[in-house]
């Protein structure tokens, strides 16, 4: 560091130019790169440890406030908070004394309270000095519920068929197996509405538009028609009796299933019926032992990697999205793949080297920078409203005036987000392309081989690490860009997946959900931000560690491909 | 060549060659294919956009004649869909004729009985008039369109045809429809009992006449002048009775105040709301009254608009009533609102001001007709040509010229899709039009724009409104300053973060760290920007919020704590320094940064109190209290720097060899004194030159600082620059580690410290690299989209505020087109935006790749 003291002389006169050392200057730079390292471990921590936590079911609390009145919730966080000025007149004594104390700061701390169909709300926060006693009961119990959230309080009695039954009476034994009769019949009614009615409404869609493409194609008066009309009459017939006969047997189902209540009541004294079907899960938080809560933990990670969203998307899954996420990357790989190596292929080893190869050249690169939303209003404006609309006039004129390809979806986010990955594509390729030794080339040549098989054999292996590190880059990008999906076709919450049992099963038209746009979605768009935000955590953590494991792949590939290099180099 | 029968055995198989042709055509025709798909991208924007910047295109025109005089006209109209044409003649007769061919259909009559017609007055629309006769009285009218859409089964026949369209029984249009079906048009007459107006019984010579909607009851608001400049406003409330539905009809009447002396009126405009009403006559003076007190009219104004040597002949209002058109004998055509002024002569605080003025026309303006669709409309020149122009663009779609027509009547369609016109002897033109854009021109896109309602040119974009009324303001200013505004402020935090940060890495790392650092660096520079968007936005900002005072504050706190551990650290013997370097240096730096960023928390509700009186946000958003404190802040790093700078370049060099000449312990503390001192005297100088300036009448409040709003560009450039730092650091360490270590050496060599190395032959060679470094992140911040849509308010304000919100061009695309129906003038106007924000990040970016292949070259060559 120091050329002074190459030497160490202990009679030598030691002395330093500061200047030269510049270690003020030093540390400022140093500084900002551990100032930019904090940053990235602070966001990390933060997304991990929110989004890990989520599912940890926590400690009931109930909370005992100056006023008498009694609040009982799970604690997420406290907070310094500045009060209004104008408000701090009409605070207690205790509470001014607090913020003399601290700067002008009071502390609060937020509770989820949950019961948001009783008070239409379901986090509270609760200042400090307000609270007098914080206690947690053993007998208080969390109940994850379909609808209105979760429920926090305990059980009053059960009602089964007529015959109810008070707390005191019941043992937990028998009331799981109360549940789990009712979620049989949650399922089935389920698989009754969800299922098979919506292959009944399907087919009998079907079956119209056919109709009505005959009549476009040859006319209501042709024989064609009347023949398929009967057809069509007989087919819908029988489907209207299906039709019915399902809609009644899940009304029975319901009926039946209605009777089977639990009444519930919170720490206020407010009493709710519930159906028993209409719970989720439910658990005496305080009396769970560390194997238990873990138990519930990994529950609710295997409902959200697995089941639908519910509540506007607030809960329940995120399974819809990742299936959209997959198969809009899929796809995307799909077309960008052939294309981008073709593409890189024809620059680097067909195209004569001049001037206008290097202009695409800068023009390809530059194109890797244009903002991806600009990619979204091309795709918007040609894909689905060129493309997408003339295909409908060509083969879906039976759906009009529905657009079927002529709007959003997911064939057209995933072509978009092909164009916008495919400068990345190619420029890796051609990275790698540049990088096989020109000698190997020459020795294939020089052996017989024909230009095709050179690249075949020889050049391609070769720069396959770096062409796969390059796609890999690109469906990591496609799977966290959100923006141009937002204008072609991503939704908040799609009716169907876009491959299900379905004839054609593959539906390329529909629009889809997509992780990214989830997180957008629930942070921005849902009732309540506070209540969205351990959802977003959660889709956050699995979107990045998505993205992350393919960047990290993607490096692991290319140090092998150096190392290659490196031992195969002659 | 040897033996030739040997090789002729040697032959390639024949799949080689067909597959080697196959995959030569193939991978040329894919790879030119790919390429150009790409490069369609730009083309097909142009595509879209182009149609913006073309004014208005005549599909096709109609000559035939009618027989009627055009000066015996007095009301003119078409119907919906330009089917039909109207003509309401001085004696009440009402001619019909088919537009497009001019087929008379049945006759009608309003009954006026002997009485004689000295004036009209009429809606918008022309389809409510209000008659006014020379005996003092007036009657409202109406023309019924009336559309029916009837089965093609279902229509008479016998129809005889009059295009491949339309076909008439004599008496009504039957027009075809898309689908199956046809549309019956017919006209019907409305009457209604007369109202005296005139006591005297003096002829009636200006009407106005509006219609105002209240809820679903419609108002009818007269203004009235006879001969001898007496002036009524008269309302008009048509109730009916629940019960009976009987209709009853109320009429209100005042007489309003006599302007002094006997004045001729021979215009009468009332506005949008029926509370203002303006009498013009000939020369071009106006008397404006005030009747938002229907019983207590009052005169506000008395306004000449016009020279002397010009006569008004045009007083009219566009959609909506609040544009008032001005034209005049020579040609002139301008448009004033009514506008609240401080210097206004007016009784009410209100005043007439001419806010768009018209490229003159040919001769003197003697006809308008205003559209129902959007602020265009058609005027009427004495050489009897017709324009058609808009109101905000002020742009001339068409001059409609090349026919015999010497126009003297105009009327528009409501949807501006034809013009129908009658010309001396009965000649009639009739135009089908096309005007997709008429309100786009380069001026509303980049210019400022006088809007109805606000008080000056602005540049201003709010595409949707509540009203058909509405203009839409479609500047793009305010969202380019937006994307601008981001990417600097981000741009400020993050250059110096990214490049400070690469300098060190590359250059005073070693080796088995910098191999950590920068993997993790590049995998953040691939994290989705909608991830930090919503931490941004949810997290940061109410944290920034509620701490900024601590956030200010860390500005100042966290490299004084570096620049402070860093004299202590040369405090300590270089033998132990020496062992120190590398990774627990760093940890040191960075036990200093924690350091100082905990003291800015713990300081920070004190520096508020000190400061702010104790509450930044209140401080900056009522203005209260002095400014010095701000300025303060702002001056100390300009001292700061001013005064090292100055201290360097004149006793820097002797202050360092004296320094020098001490021994180990007492050098590096007299340096650490100096140091002191410095900072010191920067305070001294700043809070002198804070008190000067404040003293002097300075407040950066209300330009880059003003009132606080949560989701502020502070917050877009904290989560926008981590989205950019990565990127730039990546490609500046980049360019820096490509610096040959040849260089290096010979520095080393020569003497230098590492310090100086990096500083003086580092960092001027990959300058240029360094420089596409930024450029390239600065593209990146100029498109990024998620962040700017959720971490700023979205709203579209052209001010440097760096505590409030903007819109970027990014986002403005995210936000509305979804919205927009396609291939409407918004739809076009965001793919505009889109162009526009590709032609930045291409112009940036291209910039950035020259600078770096120049870079690339030159360090090649050392």
């Amino acid at each position: 560091m120091n050329k002074d003291n190459n030497r160490p002389n202990e009679n030598r006169k030691r002395s330093t130019d500061f200047k030269a050392r510049g270690e003020p200057a030093l540390w400022l730079l140093g500084g900002t790169l551990t100032i930019g390292l904090l940053m990235i471990f602070g966001f990390l921590t933060l997304i991990i440890y929110n989004g890990l936590s989520t599912f940890y079911p926590r400690p009931i609390e109930v909370l005992r406030l100056a006023d008498g009145s009694k609040i009982a919730g799970e604690f997420i966080r406290s907070e310094k908070f500045k009060p209004e000025p104008d408000k701090i007149a009409s605070l207690p004594e205790a509470a001014k004394k607090e913020l003399a104390d601290n700067k002008g700061y009071l502390k609060r701390l937020l509770f989820k309270t949950g019961n948001f169909d009783l008070y239409h709300e379901d986090y509270k926060w609760a200042p400090d000095f307000e609270i007098v006693e914080r206690s947690r009961p053993e007998d208080m119990i969390y109940v994850k519920r379909i609808e209105w959230g979760p429920f926090i309080g305990k059980i009053v009695s059960l009602d089964m068929d007529g015959t109810t039954v008070g707390v005191s009476n019941l043992s937990l034994a028998e009331l799981k197996e109360a549940h789990r009769e009712a979620e049989k019949r949650r399922r089935r009614i389920q698989e009754i509405e969800r299922g098979q009615l919506a292959a009944v409404n399907y087919y009998m869609d079907r079956n119209r538009l056919a109709l009505r493409k005959v009549e476009l194609k040859q006319g209501k008066e042709s024989q064609a028609y009347v023949n398929a009309s009967e057809n069509f009459k007989t087919e819908q017939e029988k489907l209207e009796k299906r039709y019915n006969e399902l809609s009644n047997e899940a009304a029975s189902l319901r009926q039946v299933d209605s009777k089977y209540t639990i009444t519930l009541v919170d720490v206020a004294g407010k009493e709710k019926t519930n159906k028993i079907s209409d719970i989720v899960e439910f658990y005496p938080t305080n009396q769970l032992s560390l194997g238990q809560k873990i138990k519930i933990y990994l529950a609710g990670w295997s409902e959200f990697l697995t089941e639908e969203p519910r509540e506007a998307n607030t809960e329940g899954g995120v399974l819809p999205a990742i299936f959209g996420t997959f198969c809009m990357t899929v796809l995307m790989s799909i077309f960008v793949a052939p294309f981008g190596v073709v593409a890189a292929l024809y620059l680097r080893e067909y195209a004569k080297q001049g001037q206008l190869v290097s202009v695409i050249r800068i023009c390809v690169n530059n194109l890797a920078g244009v903002p991806s939303i600009v990619y979204g209003v091309f795709g918007l404006g040609f894909f689905a409203y060129v493309f997408g609309v003339s295909i409908d006039e060509l083969f879906f004129p039976e759906r009009f005036p529905n657009p079927t390809f002529g709007t959003g979806g997911i064939l057209w986010a995933s072509l978009t987000l092909a164009l916008l990955t495919v400068p990345v594509v190619i420029v890796a390729t051609e990275e790698s392309l540049a990088a096989v030794p020109q000698s190997m080339r020459e020795g294939s040549l020089a052996c017989g081989a024909s230009k095709w098989q050179t690249i075949k054999r020889i050049v391609l292996p070769r720069a396959m690490p770096g062409v796969m590190t390059g796609l890999i880059l690109a469906m990591a990008r496609g799977a966290g860009e959100v923006a141009p999906l937002m204008l072609v076709g991503v939704v908040k919450m799609a009716p169907e997946l876009p491959i299900d049992s379905f004839y054609p099963y593959v539906h390329l038209e529909r629009s889809f959900m997509h992780l990214g746009f989830h997180i957008f979605d629930l942070a921005f768009q849902s009732r309540n931000s506070e209540a969205a935000i351990p959802m977003v955590f959660v889709t956050t953590l699995l979107l990045i560690t998505l993205v992350f494991v393919m960047n990290i792949v993607s490096i692991i590939v290319r140090n092998r491909l150096k190392r290659k290099f490196f031992a195969g180099h002659f | 060549m040897g033996n030739p029968g040997a090789r002729s055995r040697k032959k390639t198989r024949k799949w080689v060659l067909i597959a080697d042709k196959i995959a030569d055509k193939a991978i040329t025709i894919g790879g030119v294919l790919v390429i150009a798909a790409v490069m369609t991208m730009t083309v097909y924007l142009i595509y879209v956009v182009v149609p913006l910047f073309k004014g208005g295109e005549v599909l096709s025109v109609k000559q035939y004649n009618e027989p009627i005089d055009p000066s015996d006209i007095v009301n003119l109209t078409l119907d919906e869909h330009g089917a039909l044409a109207v003509a309401v003649s001085k004696t009440g007769k009402v001619d019909i004729w088919h537009a497009g061919t001019g087929t008379p259909l049945k006759s009608l009559y309003f009954d006026f009985g002997a009485k004689h017609l000295t004036s009209v007055g009429k809606t918008i629309d022309n389809n409510s008039i209000a008659f006014g006769f020379s005996d003092g009285t007036l009657r409202l009218a109406e023309i019924v369109f009336r559309n029916d859409i009837i089965s093609e089964d279902s229509a008479p026949q016998g129809l005889s045809g009059l295009d491949d369209q339309d076909k008439t029984d004599g008496d009504t249009i039957f027009s075809k429809i898309p689908g199956k079906g046809l549309r019956k048009v017919d006209v019907e007459l409305n009457l209604q009992p007369e109202i005296r107006v005139s006591e005297s019984g003096r002829p009636i010579v200006a009407l106005g006449y509006r219609l105002v909607e209240f809820g679903d009851r419609p108002k009818s608001y007269l203004a009235v002048a006879d001969s001898s400049g007496e002036t009524h406003f008269i309302s008009t409330e048509t109730k009916s009775n629940m019960l009976t539905g009987a209709k009853t009809t109320e009429v209100n009447k005042s007489a309003l105040p006599l302007p002094g002396k006997k004045v001729e009126f021979k215009f009468a405009v009332i506005n949008d709301m029926g509370d203002q009403i303006m009498l013009a006559d000939k020369q071009g003076r106006v008397f404006r009254y005030d009747v938002r007190n229907e019983s207590e009219p009052k005169l506000a104004e008395v306004l000449d608009l016009l020279p002397a040597d010009r006569e008004l002949t045009v007083f009219d209002t566009l959609l909506g009533g609040r544009s008032i058109v001005v034209g005049d004998s020579l040609g002139g055509l301008s448009i004033y609102f009514l506008i609240r002024r401080d210097d206004a002569q007016s009784t009410d605080g209100l005043t007439m001001v001419r806010t768009r003025e018209f490229a003159p026309l040919d001769s003197s303006v003697t006809g308008f007709s205003a559209s129902q669709n959007g602020k265009s409309f058609a005027t009427l020149d004495s050489n009897g040509s017709i324009w058609l122009i808009h109101g905000i663009s002020q742009k001339i779609l068409l001059k409609l010229g090349g026919t015999t027509i010497f126009a003297r009547k105009i009327a528009l369609s409501p949807r501006l899709e034809s013009l129908v016109a009658i010309g001396n002897d009965g000649h009639v033109g009739f135009w089908k039009l096309s005007v997709p854009h008429p309100e786009i021109s380069w001026r509303t896109l980049f210019g400022k724009v006088w809007y109805e309602g606000y008080p000056s040119p602005s540049f201003t974009w709010q595409s949707t409104g509540a009203t058909d009324a509405f203009e839409p303001k479609l500047s793009l200013v305010p969202l380019i300053f937006g994307t601008l505004k981001a990417t600097f402020y981000s741009l400020l935090f993050a250059a110096p973060l990214a490049l400070l940060a690469a300098i060190y890495t590359s250059e005073f790392v070693p080796k088995n760290v910098h191999g950590k650092i920068k993997p993790i660096m590049e995998i953040m520079a691939s994290l989705p920007s909608v991830v930090l968007g919503f931490v941004a936005a949810l997290v940061l900002a109410p944290i920034v919020e509620s701490w900024i005072g601590a956030v200010i504050l860390a500005f100042v706190v966290a490299p004084m704590s570096l620049v402070a551990s860093a004299y202590l650290w040369q405090l300590i013997p270089v033998r132990v320094t020496l062992r120190l370097e590398g990774l627990p240096k760093l940890i040191l730096m960075g036990l200093a940064v924690c350091l100082g960023l905990s003291a800015a928390y713990f300081l920070g509700p004190e520096f508020e109190k000190l400061f702010f009186n104790g509450d930044l946000k209140t401080w900056l958003n009522t203005n209260q209290g002095s400014s010095q404190p701000l300025l303060f802040l702002l001056a100390l790093p300009v001292a700061g720097v001013g005064l090292t700078y100055a201290i360097s370049r004149t006793i820097g060099t002797r202050l360092n060899i004296w320094l020098r000449s001490f021994r180990d312990p007492y050098g590096p503390l007299l340096d650490m004194l100096r140091w002191l001192a410095v900072v010191l005297a920067t305070i001294v100088i700043s809070y002198l030159s804070s008190f000067l300036l404040s003293w002097l009448g300075l407040d950066p409040r209300g330009s880059i600082f003003g009132t606080y709003i949560q989701r502020n560009t502070l917050v877009v450039g904290f989560a926008m620059g981590f989205a950019v730092i990565p990127i730039i650091y990546t490609l500046a360490e980049d360019a820096l580690a490509a610096v040959p270590d040849q260089l290096r050496s010979a520095s080393l060599g020569c003497g230098a410290t590492n310090w100086q190395t990096a500083m003086w032959v580092v960092l001027p060679t990959a300058i240029s690299g360094v420089f596409s470094a930024i450029m390239i992140g600065m593209g990146r911040a100029v498109g990024e989209t998620m962040i700017v849509v959720m971490a700023t308010g979205n709203t579209p304000v052209l001010d440097l505020n760096i505590f409030s919100g903007l819109r970027a061009l990014s986002a403005n695309i995210a936000v509305e087109l979804p919205e927009a129906p396609k291939d409407g003038t918004l739809y076009r106007t965001l793919f505009m935006t889109g162009l526009v924000l590709f032609a930045m990040t291409f112009f940036i970016n291209t910039l950035a790749e020259i600078v770096r292949q120049r870079f690339r070259k030159k360090a090649l060559k050392l």
